[in-house]
């Protein structure tokens, strides 16, 4: 009997687990493409009664008063509440989005908290309501988070549930805003999961199937976009759109250098968090009086960027600019959303534009605008967000075009070869570089970059006063079978090391300090796993004291056996996870 | 059989009676599109209606809109008891008060005693009104003026260079206005969101400039087979039915662009201030059955909005060719249809209207 229940259980155990994950990829799948709807249908319902929508700001043509009033007051109240919202009820008192998502699966840990993240959600609803310059794809990948996260929580003895969860959260809400779910399923691995294993794998794909099938099939959701066209008809323009592609990288990266440089100056300033997003929404407003495709995410103006001459050159210019401009402020001064939507809009912009200059300074025939306009788009939007794969696949998805695929194609891996040696993998990844998380080098790296070594730090340590002699601290670490004391005093300030081996050199009656060796190393609250580690392989000590930089005050110890077993912890949990099956 | 309405008015059934009732509670004043339209209604409607009540249907001239619906200022009178109206026009009307609300239990069960709701196509019974047919509205064009190539896209109304001679359209900003949009690429999904800006109408616009100097403005329904039978024009916009009358009927040289027709609901709608409040809605409930929709679609080719009535669809009199493949649908050749939003042309009459006189005047 044991030996067949030995035989038996793995493929109990594996039916198991292929059922439940199943089960909550279909849960994850259902819930976020329900909500990333009543998010989208409250946005849009919000654009259209406060006269962000065109189609409703057409109505008030006439009515030149109202027009102006709603278009500066909206953003401006608007912005006054989100930032309300960041000042008083997000921890962190900014937008959540992408990088929180990854640093949560990647570090394996909780993240923000559930109030924090639908607050930060509801801000960037009323952001994109009020017509604020973000996007609205970050907001949906966090609440796909946010459903992850809350599933990854259950205990049903599955290995790295929370972060097959959030990564079937986030398949889930990119299937469901683009109706595109190998995109989603795509992008949750290319910018979440950075691994491609089976057990993810399976019900990430199921999470985003589901929610393909909810939005596009029962609820017809509209495509973001659709084109016609016809096939690229002349060869030579695969090489313009490799140089637009090179020149979308420039464009990405000062994009993203923009809002990073801008981000940081005015998190410096003393303008208080409340009131940051209500300047930029009247920034905004009085921008949006001239050139009100600037509101929103501007889907009307994307979509005719892929008609041939709906604008004229200087016109796209115009928008263009102004875009990038606002894009920066409102996303700078703490309205939430995301990057990605704008970015789609400057890029596609950029494409017409550069299409147009073709056609103009070129001799040569060339098919439309539409390969440009596409092209442009997922150029400049592949480098920002670090995903080329889901890029190529949106366009692949939206317009079941292979000609375009092919010409996206080409356009992204130039955008992206450039972009990565200049700037790195994303805009994500340049975020949570600076909030000491380096993706840089690859997980593994990050992890131990990112992990402190005053984490691991504990007080399993002798402490020693600097008052005792020589003998009551002999005495103590004999009886407490240490080689090693730490000397600290009343307030906890490391004073210094004494050994055992030293002490014994001197004479009972003397002070402590006349033992004190030499310290050859010790870590601070700011010292990594991965320094640790390096630094341990060139110190032949015992134990390392962890002190506060600023005043010496001891944090705790740790022994180099504790950097190395954390070092390779995460590399197995890395590994398992990685190669994990169902 | 040539009728027009008014000599249907006094056909061998009203003779007797049409004087003594002419102004009598049982008389319905029911308005008229004229042509070969009102003549398969007559056949499918009027005459089988009164015969079968008794009740005397006087015909009115009807060219759309809503301004002929309100009572007159006078007397509180109005000129129609019932009105057959495009959907776009039933749903204004309804918006400005104009017309009564709906019982849809009135509406009579199909020929299998399926109830109503059940039988009549999505979004086809209003809360002012009841669908009774889908028409199109699309391209045609005179087959002798075009010797090689012959027009076949919605682009090709725009074209003078490939196709010159005059356009009949539609004095309307309606119709033209998705087809300028189609002409460059828009998909059908597309149209409308991109027409509620000023950059879409600018656009449409650009494209009405090329033919600006060759178009010819109708606004009855039966003047575009008339002007393009006289040759003043080598295209025209008008109605699908009136195309295959003048095709399969007349036998006219004419063809149609199977690209980008305009699909919509024809609506049976009753004045509010109609005295005939019963008489109508007996109407209604008569020319709404599945065996009259039959017998309509059967004599032109306006599709039903009652399934029951779909197999019912016969042979067309006299030329016995197959009605359902002259249906404005897939079934009748027809790609990139494009369904009328009916909530957006009530929201946008006067945004329309102001841009439409815009460009009349030449500003826009």
């Amino acid at each position: 009997m044991d030996i067949k229940f030995k035989v038996r259980q793995p493929y109990l155990l594996m039916i198991y687990r292929i059922i439940t994950l199943s089960l909550i990829g279909t849960i994850i799948g259902i819930v976020v493409a329900l909500l990333a709807q009543v998010f989208l249908r409250t946005v849009r319902w919000m654009n259209d009664i406060l006269l962000v929508s065109p189609s409703t700001r057409i109505q008030f043509d006439d009515e030149l008063l109202i027009l102006i009033s709603a278009t500066i007051l909206v953003p401006t109240i608007g912005g006054l509440i989100v930032g309300l919202i960041f000042q008083y009820l997000v921890k962190a008192k900014r937008s959540l989005g992408p990088p929180d998502t990854i640093l949560m699966v990647q570090t394996d840990s909780s993240g923000e908290s559930m109030r924090s993240g639908i607050m930060s959600t509801i801000a960037a609803t009323i952001s994109l309501g009020v017509g604020a310059s973000v996007g609205q794809y970050g907001p949906l990948v966090y609440l796909g988070t946010i459903v992850g996260a809350a599933l990854g929580k259950l205990q049903i003895s599955i290995s790295n549930l929370q972060s097959i969860c959030i990564a079937s959260g986030v398949a889930a809400a990119i299937a469901a805003a683009f109706n595109a779910p190998i995109a989603g399923l795509v992008f949750a691995h290319e910018v979440i999961l950075r691994h491609y294993s089976m057990q993810a794998f399976a019900p990430t794909a199921v999470a985003a199937a589901v929610a393909y099938t909810i939005v596009d099939i029962i609820l017809e959701q509209p495509l973001l976009f659709s084109v016609q066209f016809e096939g690229v008809q002349y060869p030579y323009e695969y090489v313009f759109f490799g140089i637009l592609g090179i020149l979308c990288a420039f464009l990405a990266i000062a994009f993203a250098k923009g809002i990073m440089i801008a981000t940081a100056h005015v998190q410096k300033s003393n303008i208080p968090i409340f009131v940051r997003p209500m300047i930029a929404g009247f920034i905004l407003g009085i921008v949006a009086i001239k050139i009100p495709d600037v509101l929103g995410i501007g889907s009307t103006t994307l979509r005719f960027a892929t008609i041939d001459h709906a604008f004229e050159v200087n016109e796209l210019a115009l928008i263009l600019i102004a875009k990038f401009a606002v894009t920066i402020l409102c996303i700078s001064f703490g309205f939430a959303g995301g990057v990605f939507s704008p970015i789609l809009l400057i890029g596609i912009l950029f494409g017409a534009l550069y299409e147009s200059i073709i056609d103009l300074v070129v001799p040569l025939a060339i098919t439309s605008v539409v390969p440009y306009a596409i092209c442009g788009m997922m150029a400049a939007a592949s480098p920002v967000i670090g995903a080329p794969l889901a890029t190529i696949l949106i366009v692949f998805e939206l317009t079941h075009s292979y000609d375009l695929t092919i010409a996206s194609m080409v356009a992204v891996v130039f955008s992206n070869l450039v972009a990565y040696r200049i700037f790195g993998r994303s805009m994500y990844d340049a975020q949570l570089f600076n909030r000491g998380f380096d993706l840089s080098l690859g997980r593994s790296h990050a992890l131990a970059i990112y992990k402190k070594v005053s984490e691991i730090a504990h007080e399993n340590f002798l402490a020693l006063s600097p008052d005792e002699n020589i003998g009551e601290a002999i005495d103590k670490l004999e009886t407490g079978f240490h080689q090693t004391g730490i000397v600290v005093d009343e307030d906890d300030t490391f004073l210094g090391l004494v050994t055992l081996e030293k002490a014994s050199d001197f004479d009972s009656d003397q002070p402590i300090d006349v033992a004190y060796e030499s310290v050859p190393l010790t870590f601070s609250e700011e010292t990594n796993v991965a320094q640790a580690v390096e630094a341990c392989r060139f110190f032949n000590v015992d134990i390392v004291p962890v002190v506060e930089s600023e005043n010496q005050r001891l944090l705790g110890v740790v022994w180099p056996y504790d950097v190395m077993r954390t070092y390779l912890l995460n590399e197995r949990r890395l590994q398992a996870e990685e190669h994990e099956t169902l | 059989m040539k009728l027009s309405n008014r000599i249907f008015s006094i056909s061998f059934l009203f003779l007797l009676t049409v004087q003594a009732y002419a102004q009598d509670s049982r008389t319905l004043t029911v308005s008229s599109w004229g042509g070969a339209y009102e003549e398969a209604q007559s056949e499918a409607y009027f005459q089988p209606f009164v015969s079968f009540n008794g009740i005397i249907i006087n015909l009115e001239p009807y060219s759309g809109g809503v301004a002929s619906l309100k009572p007159s200022e006078e007397n509180g009178s109005v000129l129609f008891d019932v009105i057959d109206m495009t959907e776009s026009d039933a749903k204004e009307a309804c918006d400005l008060g104009l017309l009564t609300r709906f019982d849809h239990a009135m509406v009579a069960p199909s020929a299998e005693n399926e109830d109503a709701e059940d039988d009549f196509i999505e979004d086809s019974l209003f809360e002012c009104g009841v669908a009774h047919l889908e028409y199109a509205t699309v391209i045609g064009y005179n087959d002798r003026a075009f010797k090689d190539e012959k027009p076949s896209s919605v682009h090709d109304i725009f074209d003078i260079e490939r196709f010159p001679g005059k356009r009949a359209l539609r004095r309307e900003p309606k119709g033209i206005l998705e087809w300028a949009l189609l002409s460059y690429g828009v998909p059908v999904n597309q149209v409308y969101d991109l027409l509620s800006t000023e950059r879409g109408l600018r656009l449409v616009s650009r494209r009405l400039n090329q033919i600006r100097d060759h178009i010819v403005w109708w606004d009855s329904g039966d003047e575009p087979i008339k002007m393009l039978e006289s040759g003043e024009v080598v295209m025209a916009v008008g109605f699908n039915g009136r195309f295959f009358d003048a095709i399969v009927n007349q036998n006219l040289p004419l063809s149609i662009i199977y690209e980008g027709p305009l699909l919509e609901f024809g609506v049976w709608g009753v004045s509010k201030f109609s005295k005939q409040q019963e008489n109508a809605k007996k109407f209604i409930n008569y020319a709404t059955s599945t065996k009259r929709m039959a017998v309509f679609s059967s004599l032109i080719p306006y599709s039903p909005t009652r399934q029951s009535a779909w197999s019912r669809i016969g042979l067309h009199q006299g030329s016995n060719i197959s009605m359902i493949k002259h249906m404005p649908n897939e079934q009748g050749g027809y790609r990139n249809e494009i369904r009328i939003d009916s909530d957006w042309y009530a929201q946008t009459r006067s945004i329309r209207q102001h841009w439409f006189d815009r460009w009349l005047a030449g500003e826009s």
